[in-house]
């Protein structure tokens, strides 16, 4: 057995250096072996890694699938009253700015916006099951909101959020509407293609959004002001965010709501109803459900989480430009959704942490990040389709069509 | 310049352009009738063979082949990054397509989506991140008639690009994998109960496809100039709606596609604010896909594949 | 005996201590996009600095020098933690960053933390205009290059109509913008077109073909790299006449390369670069260093930036970011793109050059202060 698979990798091996060489061997008029030999290593250090990962689970396939590490913890943690095990958790996020410098501060920032982006993006793609890969222009929407706002009327940030919101629910609906009909990949094109003429509407109405300049000193939003040593000393005040542990504690706050909120829709009788229409529409139709705006809904509502990120986003920056707003941002979002497991709140908090914290630890070796950030896609995506903390529900549905396939065979 | 020359002349860049998205647009048109799969990928493929290309071409150059032997340099070129092109094609279809073909349709885009990130940032490795620069093997010495003006190497690339489609639907309709192609289209289980080989088929459409984005990679290299690791993404969005207008699976709806995506393209540009161009293909796009999902020449596509 | 064995023990510390008291380490930290469709002009930069390290040798003051490249993938949320972390490892000085989208983020936090800043490549008026006393900038601002151009146009060129291009971005568009506001002052040029592309397109035909319709005396490129150099070859294929210009962004190495002959004859505008010993010092260098055949545009501003901050920090003996930012607005540095020196707002005191294409190469051409040829 483990013969087998080492033949295998050394085949793959051979195989892959083959069709790379041509392709890595002559980067410049000068043949420079090393920067091959480096790429060649990767692909191969992932290709054991990935029959390694296979390997150990057809194993435990073997002893009749025993428990997997996150299965473990999570029931560890299920003995203790879950009032117990989220109080916590939000208590470690809360004393981490203590713990932790400005760039940790940071980087916790950037992944809260992700954590909320994609929050947004589970109710469209994980409860309704409608792909959407320009989520990212929901975030434009509420950036630019927010700033145009801000900046033209010296509205703050509290004032503006509804606005946003509901700004972004019209522009959700707006995109919503003609793509009812369609599903699957039909959908994942539309939805893309309104996503570049939104960053493309922002880049080329220069009157409004001043175009590629970009908008610039949106005032911070105000509130209780923490600043945790440094410059600014201890202290807290109430007034303008200015540092960034206060920053932090908004987006914690922000997404605390947008957690909350999303789990209570799962539970609610409209997240019983956007399930239904994940998994059948006609049969959903056919029931009662009011299939047209149920899924308007989910659009609408995932757009006004994502606005109230934009939002955020412009406020900590003082900054917003059109090239924030690129496909490839939509893409990520969609990746924590899926590598998280769809559906799954756990396992985007945690996809969102690994996609947007693990790399920032490997930013020496920048140029390989993308690459492996590609390669793990493929390699979940074959490896583990259910995502890192699959959602209760679809690990059930997964299971089940397991076993009905194995029962056709 | 007068206004025949003007409309002329636009009339030669739009059939250039829209031919090259049109070989491109094969590739996804193909692949997306047989797995329903849009192969994200298939840019990188494209960029890669342009890359082949230049390796190829370079070396032929230095060497002074080229000089020596002009058309035999550029048969050696197209045919090694084609080749080249169609065994990456299938390694990643083996790699990242073959083991989730009967998983969820999001898993294999997923897949394929991962796949294109992973093959654009490897060249980049590989091949640096600034232009390479394609020998200039044609010149710009061209034909001038009416006051437009088209160069050899545009009439080339053109016979070249108008050939290998042709062959493309003669292979399709005429041979007996072409004919096992349209069926494992059609009805993959009730293929394999006739005795279809469904596996080589899928590795066919994966040798076809991405040759001819490879030999489409050439020809944008040759014309433009340049190639870079990142090219391959606004050529794959443009081929796709052109894919999708002409309907999807259709491979003679890809071709009308990739010529009208290019036409409105350059006509948008030639008469209306340039600025706005690239709205217009994806307002194509949402406009075939909301009116006519089945696009221009596609068969009826159920609601389930919709 | 014993006696001398103190001493030595006492000497040996007071060495040991000494030593580490007086180990002082100049970092330098780089903010550039590494990644995405910018990274080679974000890796020039990186180079760049690393050269000017190399090249200076040891600092006064200092023990060793280190270089901490960061990415900023042009990206806002990328570029303030990467700026965060610069400060979190105690940086003293950065150079960066290239795109205004990544420079006006990163600008609040190093400001805050007092760390002197030089961007080698964003020229959007509104950076110097914040008030900022850590900030400088290295190429001069879109207005003087806008001006220069015009210049050129009006008492060199002689041209009557101009076509602008521009592919919509921070840089591209503030440049046709500033040169829209000369002409329409001056009323020499007449601006005829005003056309757009789309960055990371490779057919610009049908632009191309309503600029020969229109016929102006010459076409102004306000474009990256990688279009611009498609754009040269696309112009002569189609048969294009008119003078092409374009600015600094395009005028690489790489343009040359891939537009070749088609390139001869047009012009650029960009900082002056005599042939003095410390030019020939950095290219040396740098094409050894990174086996390299020419030296990318943003290596010669990032060069000089790194230099500028080496020299005044053995200047001033100390990193103290006051201190610094005095002794780089007092006084004067050479430069391998000309002398350097600041106004109070942190911007350069000089002007863009004209070059020409001859010969496969760029040659110095006229000069738009003196309003003399070379």
């Amino acid at each position: 057995m483990l013969a087998k698979e080492l033949k295998k990798i050394a085949v793959y091996a051979i195989f892959l250096a083959i069709l790379l060489v041509p392709m890595l061997g002559f980067p410049t008029p000068q043949f420079q072996p090393n920067r091959p030999l480096i790429v060649l290593g990767i692909l191969v250090g992932l290709l054991v890694l990935n029959l390694v990962v296979k390997f150990v689970r057809k194993d435990k396939e073997g002893a009749a699938a025993g428990p997997g590490l996150v299965e473990l913890v999570s029931r560890r943690l299920g003995r203790y009253p879950k009032w117990l095990t989220l109080g916590g958790l939000v208590l470690l996020a809360a004393l981490f700015p203590l713990a932790a410098n400005n760039y940790m501060i940071d980087v916790g920032i950037t992944c809260l916006i992700y954590v909320c982006l994609g929050m947004g993006l589970n109710i469209v793609v994980g409860l309704c099951g409608l792909l959407d890969l320009g989520f990212i222009a929901f975030y434009a929407v509420g950036a630019y909101t927010y700033s145009l706002l801000n900046l033209t009327f010296g509205l703050n940030f509290w004032a503006c959020l509804p606005i946003g919101i509901a700004l972004g629910m019209t522009v959700g609906c707006i995109i919503g509407y003609p793509t009812l009909k369609m599903r699957g990949d039909y959908l994942a094109i539309v939805t893309m293609g309104f996503g570049e003429i939104i960053r493309i509407v922002l880049n080329n109405w220069t009157e409004l959004t001043s175009g590629p300049n970009g908008l610039f000193g949106q005032a911070p939003p105000p509130g209780i002001n923490v600043s945790l040593g440094g410059d600014d000393g201890f202290g807290i005040a109430l007034g303008q965010l200015t540092t960034l542990p206060s920053m932090y504690y908004l987006i914690l706050f922000l997404a605390i709501i947008t957690i909350v909120g999303v789990s209570r829709l799962n539970d609610s009788r409209i997240g019983r109803a956007w399930i239904a229409i994940r998994e059948d529409e006609t049969a959903a139709e056919l029931s009662g459900v009011p299939t047209t705006w149920i899924k308007l809904l989910a659009y609408a509502l995932g757009a006004a989480f994502a606005s109230v990120a934009g939002g955020f986003f412009a406020a900590k920056l003082s900054y917003t430009n059109p090239n924030f707003f690129l496909f490839m941002e939509s893409c990520i979002v969609l990746c924590i959704v899926v590598l998280g497991g769809v559906g799954s709140i756990p396992g985007i908090i945690v996809a969102a942490i690994v996609l947007i914290a693990v790399p920032e630890v490997f930013r020496e070796l920048e140029n390989y990040r993308m690459l492996a950030f590609g390669a793990i896609m493929t390699i979940m995506m074959i490896i583990k389709p259910e995502g890192l903390i699959p959602a209760a529900r679809r690990r059930r549905e997964l299971h089940e069509a397991e076993l009905s396939a194995q029962e056709e065979d | 310049m007068d206004n025949t020359a003007f409309i002329l002349q636009q009339c030669i860049n739009a059939i250039f352009l829209g031919s090259i998205y049109a070989l491109i647009a094969l590739g996804y048109t193909m692949v997306y009738g047989i797995i329903e799969l849009i192969n994200f990928a298939h840019g990188e493929l494209f960029t890669a063979g342009a890359f082949i290309g230049v390796i190829v071409l370079t070396a032929l150059q230095s060497a002074g082949f080229v000089e020596s032997h002009f058309v035999l340099s550029l048969i050696i070129t197209f045919g090694l990054a084609m080749a080249y092109v169609a065994v990456l094609g299938v390694s990643v279809e083996h790699v990242a397509y073959k083991p989730l073909r009967n998983s969820s349709r999001l898993s294999a885009l997923l897949s394929a989506l991962g796949m294109s990130i992973f093959l654009s940032n490897g060249m980049m490795l590989a091949q640096g991140v600034s232009d390479r620069a394609y020998p200039d093997v044609f010149g710009i010495s061209g034909l001038e008639f009416l006051g437009a003006r088209i160069t050899y190497g545009q009439i080339f690339i053109l016979l070249l690009a108008f050939a290998l489609m042709v062959a493309l639907q003669l292979f399709v309709q005429k041979t007996k994998l072409g004919k096992a192609m349209r069926a494992t289209a059609q009805n993959k289980p009730m293929s394999r109960m006739l005795g279809i080989n469904v596996d080589r088929t899928i590795r066919t459409t994966f040798i076809i496809g991405p040759g001819l984005g490879a030999a489409a990679g050439v020809m944008v290299g040759l014309q433009y100039g340049a190639v870079r690791f990142d090219m391959g993404f606004i050529f794959m969005i443009k081929a796709f709606a052109a894919a999708i207008l002409g309907g999807i699976g259709s491979i003679p709806g890809a071709m009308l596609g990739g010529l009208i995506i290019g036409g409105v393209e350059v006509m948008w540009a030639a008469f209306l604010p340039s600025a706005w161009k690239d709205v217009t293909t994806f307002t194509i796009l949402i406009l075939v896909l909301y009116f006519k999902p089945s696009g221009l020449l596609g068969t009826n596509v159920s609601e389930a594949k919709v | 005996m014993k006696k001398f064995g103190v001493i030595l023990v006492c000497l040996v510390f007071a060495l040991t201590f000494g030593g580490v008291a007086m180990a002082k380490t100049l970092k330098i930290g780089t903010l550039s996009p590494l990644t995405g469709p910018y990274a080679q002009d974000g890796t020039d930069i990186k180079q760049g600095v690393m050269t000017a390290v190399e090249v200076f040798g040891p600092v006064k003051g200092f023990d060793k020098v280190e270089v901490m490249p960061t990415d900023s993938a042009c990206d806002g949320g990328k570029a303030t933690m990467a700026a965060n972390k610069m400060i979190n490892d105690k940086v003293d000085v950065v150079v960066g960053a290239y795109c205004s989208s990544a420079t006006e983020p990163s600008q609040i936090p190093l400001n805050k933390a007092k760390v002197v800043q030089i961007t080698p490549a964003s020229t959007n008026e509104r950076l110097t205009s914040k008030g900022y006393k850590y900030f400088f900038r290295m190429p001069p601002r879109d207005d003087v290059q806008a001006w220069s151009t015009v210049e050129f146009l009006e008492k060199k060129l002689q041209a009557k109509t101009i076509a602008l291009v521009d592919d919509k971005q921070t840089y591209t568009a503030g440049l046709t913008e500033n040169i829209t506001k000369f002409a329409q002052k001056n009323n020499v040029v007449k601006i005829v077109a005003h056309e757009y592309i789309t960055p990371g397109d490779s057919d610009f035909t049908a632009v191309l073909t309503k600029l020969k319709k229109v016929n102006p005396d010459a076409i102004y490129l306000s474009v990256y790299q990688p279009e611009g150099s498609k754009m040269i070859v696309q112009a002569k294929k189609l048969g294009l006449t008119a003078t092409l210009i374009s600015e600094d962004a395009v005028y690489h190495p790489k343009t040359l390369e891939v537009a070749g002959d088609t390139a001869e004859g047009m012009f650029f505008t960009f900082a002056y670069t005599k042939e003095t010993p410390e030019r020939k010092a950095f290219v040396d260098t740098y094409k050894k260093m990174w086996k390299a055949d020419a030296v990318g545009t943003y290596a010669y501003y990032s060069y000089d930036c790194a230099m500028t901050l080496i020299a005044a920090a053995a200047k001033a003996g100390t990193t103290d970011a006051d201190k610094l930012a005095e002794v780089i607005r007092s006084n004067t540095w050479p430069g391998v793109t000309g002398e350097i020196s600041f106004d109070d707002k942190g911007d350069r005191k000089i002007a863009h050059v004209i070059w020409i294409v001859k010969g496969g190469k760029y040659v110095p051409y006229w000069n738009p202060i003196t309003g003399k040829d070379f």
